[in-house]
């Protein structure tokens, strides 16, 4: 029964969000304000509410099975872009390289030291 | 023989005219191809999904079982990529300590590492060529599925060829962590964690808990956050540029 209290809250979420992309014309996904939504309702409430917790686990379990049939689909829409193979390697393998360098030089200047050791080393 | 082969022909297409034999075949698929990716050893160049997906692929052809079919039963699976979204708040909320004590260092590197992440991705196919389809496909690369696919949605881009691109940014992603945090002598979990998650989505998230439970949480927390900010700021970007 919780289980399907908490799914029930997620609807709810998932609509709430909806109503508001529709009227305010927001270029986001529902879901997306849903989720915004949630994080918002429990940081205020302070505590997680344990039906959403109850039901999100096995949810979030679960997606890797929800976005199977979408990978299933590059397999039969490869060959329509199969001429484009070179902005492909370049985008995801070139520019996976260059945001990786990007975020590790980035983090590690930022990021304070945890375990402290010399201190006088840049 | 030629009645017996029209007979099953007909079964297949009386079992194929409701939605369960595609999520039959999706959840068999999945399990299959967890197992398979247990038995391998849980290899990193290859995630259980794109074994999963090459099953049902298999199944599809031998079968002789039309894909635009196929997809409008997983539609009603697919349904629940909804709810399961919102569910990504949970997590959000239970990492907020960590965003509490370290909201500096988060503010000053999550927002230009996950645009650029995004931008290096469509500059560098925009020089190849790529139409806008396909930029809009590969500009939420780094972004964890249910979100990206709703960012790609929004943009016009094709769900399919992201999903490719990101299975492949993740792997790569996995990869380049690995090299690069070795030449440049990084062993910080957190930033490697934080490199995983907001580049690697899903894929560098399991690696990093692969790591230490620590990478894994700064993985889950740049996943999320890269997932929110990108999902704001493409959609603005992309009204801007006009595309």
């Amino acid at each position: 029964m919780n289980v399907i209290k908490g799914f029930l809250w997620l609807l709810g979420f998932l609509l709430l969000g909806d109503l508001l992309v529709t009227w305010l014309q927001l270029p986001i996904s529902a879901g997306v304000v849903g989720m915004l939504l949630l994080t918002a309702w429990l940081i205020l409430r302070g505590r997680l509410h344990t039906d959403i917790a109850a039901v999100s686990q096995p949810l979030i379990a679960l997606l890797a099975m929800l976005i199977m049939p979408g990978v299933v689909g590059v397999f039969f829409v490869l060959g329509d872009y199969a001429h484009f193979w070179l902005a492909a390697v370049l985008a995801l393998v070139v520019g996976t390289l260059l945001s990786v360098l990007t975020t590790l030089w980035l983090m590690s200047r930022m990021m304070p030291r945890q375990p402290p050791r010399e201190s006088d080393d840049d | 023989m030629t009645e017996f082969w029209t007979e099953l022909v007909l079964l297949r297409d009386h079992l194929t005219a409701t939605p369960i034999a595609s999520i039959a075949i999706t959840l068999s698929a999945f399990f299959a191809g967890n197992v398979l990716f247990q038995k391998m050893g849980r290899p990193s160049w290859c995630p259980g999904i794109l074994l999963a997906a090459l099953l049902v692929v298999l199944l599809l052809v031998v079968l002789g079982i039309d894909y635009t079919r196929y997809q409008a039963g997983a539609s009603w699976l697919v349904l629940l990529l909804g709810p399961a979204t919102v569910a990504l708040g949970v997590p959000l909320f239970q990492q907020i300590h960590h965003i509490r004590a370290l909201w500096k260092p988060i503010l000053l590197t999550l927002p230009p590492a996950a645009t650029l992440a995004a931008l290096y991705a469509m500059m560098l196919a925009w020089l190849a060529g790529a139409t806008p389809e396909l930029l809009a496909s590969f500009a939420p690369k780094s972004v964890t599925a249910p979100i990206a696919i709703g960012i790609t949605e929004q943009l016009g881009g094709s769900v399919p060829i992201l999903m490719g691109g990101l299975l492949v940014t993740g792997v790569m992603a996995t990869l380049w962590v690995n090299l690069l945090s070795r030449w440049l002598k990084i062993d910080d979990h957190r930033v490697l964690g934080f490199a995983l998650g907001i580049n690697g989505h899903a894929i560098g998230t399991v690696r990093a808990f692969e790591i230490s439970p620590t990478a894994g949480a700064f993985a889950s927390l740049g996943m999320g956050l890269t997932g929110v900010f990108t999902a704001l700021f493409l959609p603005l970007m992309w009204m801007l540029l006009g595309l």
